[in-house]
């Protein structure tokens, strides 16, 4: 062994060199201090490392970037765990740049002769936040879609060249292919190798200058190795720890539903940028984009001189304060403006709601050419309460929502239509208070129609009791996927019910007097030969003013199909989405 | 022992539980970026693959095959394929050659069992011949040339004749050994 180091010292001086890294003299001993240098080293190395194995998984287009990071997630061993070291060393990079800079501030470290030293560590500020902002498109989902449009969408604020910039950092005017190639060159090769040849200039001026000793010196000098070494160790093992522990309890990193400009999204950075997106609330994105940062960066370059004296440098400690005091600020405000508003919180149990979706399709069905986007734009399970929100929800309810989650603004007028034509749905529907209640027909003119008040609000409590029987009846009628038939014989019960053939019913209150069941007769209110069915459903959508319906009476319940509202496919979508579950009553 | 040899003594055990410490941790913190990804890297190899049937797939009929056996090349197009996270519908797959004998048929797939390579048949000495590395085989895909680069004649996989349609099962086999052994 001994023999072999030698051969190799005598050609490459590598005994000298290890040497001279690791006795470097620590004047007045190992501290604990200076421990976030290495730690943001052993970081860097960290993201290099995953980072190169991630590329083996990732493929940048916009038809396969999200895939290839569901199926390395999904379907690679400890794909998911890769992915998440990723992700939360990324973050701790930014937690850890933070305390090392306040470390160098504070101590004054930043001051003659250091000044070139401090301005390349600003530098590697810059380019590791550039890292993060093209790392979190590369996934081409929702959050990083929209978050990173809005990013670019500042770049073009800068003066003459901001346009341009633009197009060159996006590789053209949309969002495409080429946003993705450039983003990941930016990722994977240009960022990384400027922030390598940055740290090893950081390192050459550190070793030049040697450690700044924070005065009173706590013990006698000693070297880099070994007492520093341990500290730096453990350290980085702490750092560890914790993004293994983050990794775990998360499972991983998130993923949110594919990239898809047709579908909204409240666009939000990540953490680290929500004081910035937070400011945008208050000052032009001219200042928030250019004016603001460009000062920030004179006055970082400045620091070292405005340092100089003993208040100069509690100038620039107390600036770096009111800076980091105004970005925490800024975050909480972000942050809780965002938890307080109901929509906010909707779209996001939405983004879930459809991450979770598209990834139960593609693992059973696999993905087509045209990318997972298309599993969900096609899913009649998505597609049902899109439909719903933007073309019911403005009258109608969904358990209460627009069908999707989100509260609805404007005031209910037409019935909930979560559990349509279920027994439950029915019974409920056919008790007076309920009935004249928002959830049913409150805020329509039936509130005060024959049905309301010369029926309902009539019956005895021997009639009431025998509600129920008639409501599994016309139930039966909807044949929902989720609720059992009834047998023959029930059921030719029940119609006697229905045709009040043992008169149980008062004269005026039966519901052969106005409504149908499987007669050809005409009646005076809307038929229900297979109410609720898929196919009575459909035709009342197309067209509630149909005499089989609400003919002439129809309050405000748009024809759909008759005004071509709807294509017959929607129409066929809502319907089947409405039928396809029980309410959450 | 002295009180000062038992101090050296006490400080080189110190010494010697930090270096120890110090090499053990800087070794985990360099190692676990690797560790890290490494199930993943080595997932096609851990991966439990195979044991699926090879589905019968329709290539042509039996009419467009010449009577006198000579051997045509047909496209396979596989109805459905997955390809990671993609999943095709009727693409191409692969090619083979049929060869008709009566009422049955012979299938040879065209990949060169030596390292791959496209086989050629050839009208003109009526046999099968590699260009890659001068393989060649005869009508009945075994192996004609002594010293010959393959060390197996030609891959030949299922077929079956219904209704005057050839279907065949599809299948690829490990290059360069002498056995047929399935890829999966």
């Amino acid at each position: 062994m001994k023999a072999v180091i030698d051969w190799i010292d005598n050609r490459s001086g590598i005994r000298s060199l290890v040497k001279e890294a690791l006795y470097e003299k620590v004047p007045g001993g190992a501290r604990w201090r200076y421990v976030w240098g290495s730690c943001l080293t052993f970081v860097f190395f960290t993201q290099v490392v995953t980072g190169t194995l991630l590329w083996m998984f990732y493929s940048p287009s916009t038809q396969t970037a999200w895939e290839s990071v569901y199926f390395l997630e999904y379907h690679v061993a400890g794909g998911w765990f890769l992915r998440g070291v990723h992700h939360y060393m990324a973050q701790a990079m930014i937690v850890l740049l933070v305390l090392h800079l306040m470390q160098v501030v504070i101590d004054g470290a930043y001051k003659a002769p250091r000044e070139l030293n401090f301005w390349f560590g600003i530098m590697m500020l810059g380019v590791t936040l550039a890292l993060s902002l093209t790392g979190y498109l590369l996934p081409w989902d929702q959050k990083g879609y929209w978050a990173t449009a809005v990013a670019t969408n500042l770049m073009a604020e800068v003066p003459i060249i901001g346009p341009a910039i633009q197009k060159i950092v996006v590789g053209g005017v949309e969002y495409g292919h080429h946003t993705l190639t450039r983003f990941f060159a930016l990722h994977a090769g240009v960022l990384p190798a400027s922030l390598v040849g940055l740290v090893v200039v950081h390192i050459y001026l550190f070793r030049k200058h040697g450690i700044h000793v924070k005065e009173p010196r706590p013990k006698r000098d000693s070297y880099f190795w070994p007492d520093q070494v341990l500290k730096d160790a453990v350290a980085c093992l702490s750092v560890l720890l914790a993004v293994v522990t983050l990794t775990i309890y998360f499972h991983g990193a998130p993923l949110g539903p594919p990239a898809d400009p047709s579908n909204e999204f409240p666009a939000r950075p990540e953490w680290y940028f929500l004081f910035l997106f937070q400011l945008l609330k208050y000052v032009p994105a001219f200042w928030g984009a250019v004016i603001i940062p460009a000062f920030l960066v004179l006055w970082m370059f400045l620091q070292p001189f405005i340092g100089k004296t003993k208040a100069g440098h509690n100038f620039n400690v107390g600036f770096w304060w009111t800076l980091i005091a105004g970005s925490v600020a800024l975050t909480a405000l972000a942050m809780s403006e965002d938890q307080a508003n109901l929509k906010h919180g909707a779209a996001i149990a939405e983004a879930n709601w459809q991450a979770e979706r598209v990834v139960e399709i593609a693992t059973n069905e696999g993905i087509p050419t045209a990318g997972a986007v298309s599993l969900l734009r096609r899913d009649p399970e998505n597609l049902g309460r899109r439909l719903f929100a933007s073309h019911c929800s403005s009258c109608h309810r969904y358990n209460g929502h627009d069908g999707r989650g989100y509260p609805v603004d404007d005031p209910q007028s037409a019935a909930d239509l979560a559990g349509f034509a279920s027994a439950e749905w029915i019974t409920e529907l056919l008790n007076y208070d309920h009935y004249v209640s928002a959830k049913y027909f409150g805020g329509t003119k039936f509130k005060d129609g024959t049905m309301a008040k010369k029926v309902l609000a009539k019956y005895s409590e021997e009639e009431r009791a025998l509600l129920p029987k008639i409501a599994k009846l016309l139930a039966d009628q909807a044949a929902l996927p989720y609720e059992s038939a009834l047998n023959e014989e029930k059921k030719e019960e029940l119609l006697g019910l229905f045709y009040n053939d043992d008169l149980k019913f008062e004269d005026g209150r039966a519901c052969i007097e106005c409504h149908d069941i499987d007669s050809e007769e005409e009646g005076y209110a809307p038929d229900l030969t297979g109410y609720g069915s898929r196919e009575w459903l459909i035709a009342f959508i197309e067209n509630p003013e149909d005499k089989r319906f609400y003919g002439k009476k129809n309050d405000r319940m748009p024809c759909y199909g008759r005004d071509s509202k709807l294509k017959s496919e929607e129409i066929q979508i809502v319907v089947d989405w409405i039928r396809s579950k029980p309410a959450q009553f | 022992m002295t009180e000062k040899e038992e101090r050296t003594d006490d400080h080189k055990n110190r010494r010697k539980f930090i270096v120890t410490s110090t090499i053990g941790a800087s070794a985990a913190c360099a190692l676990f970026p690797f560790a890290s990804g490494l199930p993943s890297v080595l997932d096609p190899v851990t991966k439990k693959s195979g044991g699926a049937k090879v589905p019968w797939t329709k290539v042509t009929s039996l009419a467009t095959l010449p009577e006198d056996g000579t051997p045509t090349k047909f496209e396979v197009i596989l109805e459905k394929v997955t390809d990671a996270w993609t999943t095709y519908t009727n693409i191409p797959a692969g090619a083979v050659y049929l060869a008709r004998n009566g009422n049955e048929v012979t299938a040879y797939n065209l990949k060169c069992p030596h390292l791959g390579c496209a086989i050629d048949y050839r009208a003109n000495t009526n046999d099968y011949f590699c260009p890659c590395h001068n393989s060649t085989f005869g009508l009945d895909g075994s192996v004609t040339t002594e010293n010959s680069p393959s060390p197996r004649g030609m891959d030949t996989m299922d077929t079956k004749v219904e209704e005057g349609i050839v279907w065949i099962r599809f299948q690829q086999f490990r290059p360069n050994i002498a056995e047929k052994i399935p890829l999966s």
